[in-house]
């Protein structure tokens, strides 16, 4: 992630600085860093959840835990920004998967008619060349490369993954194990 | 970095980051991700080696609106005072539950609002019953069952802190434990303040509640031993109420 932090151009605000000002209770660096972070995070919001209603209230969620939590944020465990998208995900997940919904059962139709572009190869494609996942996550058989991102970024569970990838549960499950066991090691 | 985690832990913790979990094992997961030291690193591990994937969305127009809403939940405090920048903000655990605390009154005395804001840490403890008595609760709410019989009481102090006292109709059942929640505002989500399993007074921990206010919404579910593996309430809300000024 370090690799990330330093490919922004240096106007990005420092999102750790603010982070420290939110822990003293400073509502503009909520502010900061919404403007920094917010559209970022209603994308991937919107590729986990699908509707924008959703996508909104997951981010909102997510900066009022920013507020409560921020002084709990460990800069030696990991980047600031690491720990904003995974409050964001944690969120995200909790509404796909906790809260039986009718609002997201209703658009199961309409989410299959996603945008084609927005594939797993594309993903890949939009990665930083310069950064190891990219290079890593080529090294797998694209079958498992695809139920890696999907995962990640379209928030399908194992079930959900052996149903869209048409294998059994066992098979889905396995490609994930060892998908993240070929990550773990080329990115050591 | 390494750790010394079961590679049985480790698959946990990605898959639990990739967001593939269901069921038994995603409240496994959400359990140790809460309470256990190691797999937290292996969480931020997994978490630091994946991140990259989620600056491939595509940004989306963020509103003003939303961020309204936002705003309309950090609390009705007002800008904080400027501290000093010496604190740390980092370490969590105990001292920064204390430090929050400590910068969260400030913040509030600098906004004139002290009376209203009684909130944050709490004391309370079986041995506190003389300092009670020379204390008077700033905010207290009386919970009721759903039968409307009182069954608890909260106080909450001037000086931050706030109590549970169970009455004689606070019923738990067996196996079960009693989980207190704070609900900041409309449409907002309950934040967990404290456990109970014995009907014993309970220092409430209010670091993640912005503050208690008049007329704010205390209830209490039944939850597993340890509380809710969800963060949310998963059982049965029995008992309620609303928290009001003391004269």
């Amino acid at each position: 992630m370090t690799a990330v932090l330093g490919q922004e151009p240096s106007s990005a605000p420092d999102l750790q600085d603010a982070l420290r000002r939110v822990a003293r209770g400073d509502r503009l660096a909520v502010r900061v860093i919404y403007d920094a972070e917010a559209p970022r995070m209603l994308g991937v919001a919107m590729r986990l959840l699908r509707r924008r209603a959703l996508a909104e209230e997951a981010v909102h969620d997510t900066f009022v835990q920013i507020w409560l939590k921020a002084a709990s944020f460990d800069p030696s465990r990991g980047q600031a920004r690491t720990w904003l998208y995974a409050i964001l995900r944690n969120r995200a997940l909790n509404i796909l998967r906790d809260e039986s919904r009718t609002d997201l059962v209703d658009d199961f139709g309409p989410m299959d008619l996603k945008a084609p572009g927005d594939d797993a190869e594309t993903t890949v494609m939009r990665l930083s060349d310069s950064g190891a996942l990219k290079r890593c996550l080529e090294r797998l058989d694209p079958v498992r490369r695809r139920a890696i991102l999907l995962a990640y970024v379209e928030g399908l569970s194992h079930g959900e993954l052996a149903g869209r990838l048409d294998v059994p549960l066992g098979t889905a499950k396995s490609w994930i194990r060892r998908a993240l066991l070929v990550l773990k090691e080329c990115m050591a | 970095m390494s750790t010394g985690i079961t590679p049985d832990r480790d698959r946990l913790a990605a898959e639990y980051v990739l967001g593939v979990l269901e069921g038994e094992e995603r409240r496994e997961a959400e359990r140790l991700a809460e309470n256990d030291r190691e797999f937290q690193v292996a969480v931020a591990q997994w978490q630091a080696r994946l991140a990259e994937v989620d600056e491939t969305a595509s940004p989306e127009p963020a509103s003003e609106a939303l961020w309204q809403s936002i705003a309309a939940d950090l609390g009705e405090q007002a800008s904080p005072e400027p501290t000093q920048a010496s604190a740390p903000a980092a370490v969590p655990g105990p001292h920064t539950a204390v430090l929050a605390l400590w910068r969260s009154l400030r913040f509030w005395r600098g906004a004139g609002l002290v009376g209203a804001f009684a909130s944050l840490l709490l004391a309370l403890g079986v041995g506190m019953l003389a300092t009670r008595a020379v204390r008077e609760p700033v905010l207290i709410a009386v919970l009721l069952t759903n039968e409307n019989r009182p069954a608890a009481v909260v106080n909450a102090f001037a000086d931050g802190t706030a109590e549970l006292i169970p009455l004689e109709g606070l019923e738990i059942p067996p196996g079960r434990a009693l989980e207190v929640w704070a609900i900041p505002g409309a449409n907002q989500s309950p934040i967990s303040v404290g456990v109970v399993s014995q009907r014993r007074s309970l220092r409430l921990n209010l670091d993640r509640v912005p503050g208690l206010r008049p007329d704010q919404v205390i209830a209490i579910s039944v939850e597993p031993p340890q509380g809710s593996p969800t963060g949310q309430p998963t059982g049965p809300v029995i008992i309620k109420g609303n928290t009001s000024t003391a004269l």
